[in-house]
């Protein structure tokens, strides 16, 4: 019932998210906007929050399907829980977008691989099922993908059976969102850089 | 002779313009990432959900189906991406062949198609254990260079719509799955409903996938040729159709201005 609506939510957050400093160059905007005195960060800041936003916008055709087509209900949602996990989980897809964009400046070929790998974050995030099912080396892949902790806090709020470490689970899943922020900000600093060092900002 | 001339000048163009984005190392990365994170995700999805014992005809089914990669998103580019760059107009302007130039549209991705599905039958291969001792491999390669004309077919028709609507790349997603649900790709035809099994025989892939598997398996073609040939029809009808939406479409975004949209 959820898993159509997060993988949704996924594509329009990590992958517009992270075209946001890549659509600037498309449009040739790219350098008026390095020429503001707003930092970089913060006007990314905006464009990756909206796109979290509109990823939000899949949950209600896959809602709908799900309840008026399959007549599927989450008889066992703690809502609390879930809300928090949720929370967490929209953090964590905020940092992919915000960590994704200036890799996506920097080197031309990280969007098409990035695009191709759309599937395996499907399958490492847990997002449709359990990442538990994949190998051993894979889960730990996984493990260090902060969408795959709040993905499965989301899943465990909406059942009473199995494993319920929620905190474990939102410490794991925040502790990785910052690590990625961290690495952001270097990232941002080095698109800087090079931009100005290079004049290729707006070669596309 | 002039025609064949810029037949070969537009199809070296859209490589040139349409595979910017591609350095080597990324178009290799790409066409590696893609394919395995596909097969595995959905032989993955098909294992928890039905067991082990059909993981085969997912990853086959998968192997194949990546063609539409290149023979719907890219082919749906080559007239979206004109719109994006603001060469539209450009390109309208000029007295050449329009079937010509349509046609030519397709060429680079349906070799991009042809390679992708190598790479996913070797993925195949080495990870879920495909015996190909016994298939027929002349007639699973015709099977894989007829997928791929055929799903540009496809892609033909809907790219026409780029030169009206802003965002047809949005389309692309959308006709990508439902090729995966419709087609045979992760179950068999017969389990969806009768009304939408018509419509899995009205596209591109159904028929050539089938014909592929039994390749595989070590069918003749006189044993698949029926099928074939049903995909061949499929896919011409729909590149017929796409031409005449091309021709109808382009008058229409001409009278209208939407040429320049973006």
């Amino acid at each position: 019932m959820l898993g159509g609506g997060l993988l949704g939510y996924w594509g329009v957050a990590y992958l517009d998210g992270g075209m946001s400093l890549q659509n600037e160059r498309w449009n040739g905007t790219l350098e008026q906007i390095f020429a503001t005195p707003t930092p970089l960060w913060v006007i990314l800041l905006g464009k990756v929050c909206g796109s979290v936003v509109w990823g939000l916008l899949s949950f209600v055709p896959t809602l709908a399907i799900a309840y008026f087509g399959f007549h599927q209900r989450l008889p066992h949602l703690d809502g609390p829980t879930f809300a928090v996990s949720f929370a967490i989980l929209s953090f964590s897809f905020l940092t992919v977008g915000i960590a994704l964009a200036p890799l996506f400046a920097l080197w031309r070929w990280a969007l098409p691989m990035i695009n191709g790998f759309e599937l395996g974050f499907y399958l490492l995030c847990g997002f449709i099922f359990p990442v538990t099912v994949l190998p051993g080396w894979a889960q730990g892949v996984a493990g260090t993908l902060a969408p795959t902790w709040a993905t499965r806090a989301v899943y465990a709020s909406t059942t009473s059976q199995g494993p319920h470490d929620f905190v474990a689970w939102w410490l794991a899943s925040l502790a990785l969102s910052l690590a990625y922020l961290a690495g952001a900000f270097f990232l941002y600093r080095l698109v800087d850089r090079r931009a100005r060092m290079s004049g290729e900002l707006a070669l596309a | 002779m002039a025609e064949v001339a810029v037949f070969a000048r537009s199809t070296y163009l859209q490589y040139v313009a349409l595979f910017q984005w591609a350095t080597v190392r990324g178009y290799v990365a790409y066409k590696v990432v893609l394919p395995v994170t596909q097969i595995l995700f959905f032989v993955e999805l098909g294992v928890y959900a039905s067991g082990r014992q059909n993981a085969l005809y997912f990853a086959l089914g998968n192997a194949l189906q990546i063609t539409a990669n290149a023979g719907i998103f890219g082919v749906i580019a080559t007239v979206a991406n004109e719109r994006q760059f603001g060469t539209l107009p450009i390109l309208l302007a000029s007295p050449a062949n329009r079937l010509v130039t349509f046609l030519s549209r397709s060429i680079v991705n349906i070799i991009d198609g042809i390679v992708s599905v190598i790479v996913g039958l070797s993925l195949t291969v080495v990870v879920f254990g495909l015996d190909l001792h016994r298939a027929n491999l002349l007639l699973l390669g015709l099977c894989v260079v007829l997928i791929s004309a055929t799903t540009a077919g496809l892609g033909l028709l809907f790219g026409s719509i780029g030169l009206i609507m802003r965002d047809a790349i949005t389309i692309a997603n959308v006709v990508y799955y439902l090729l995966l649900i419709t087609c045979g790709i992760n179950f068999p035809v017969s389990r969806l409903p009768a009304a939408i099994q018509v419509i899995s025989y009205g596209l591109p892939l159904t028929r050539g996938v089938e014909a592929a598997r039994q390749a595989a398996n070590g069918a003749s073609i006189a044993q698949v040729g029926g099928l074939l040939v049903g995909e061949l029809l499929v896919g011409v009808v729909y590149a017929l159709a796409g031409y005449g939406l091309f021709v109808a479409l382009e008058a229409y975004s001409r009278r209208g201005g939407l040429q320049e949209a973006y």
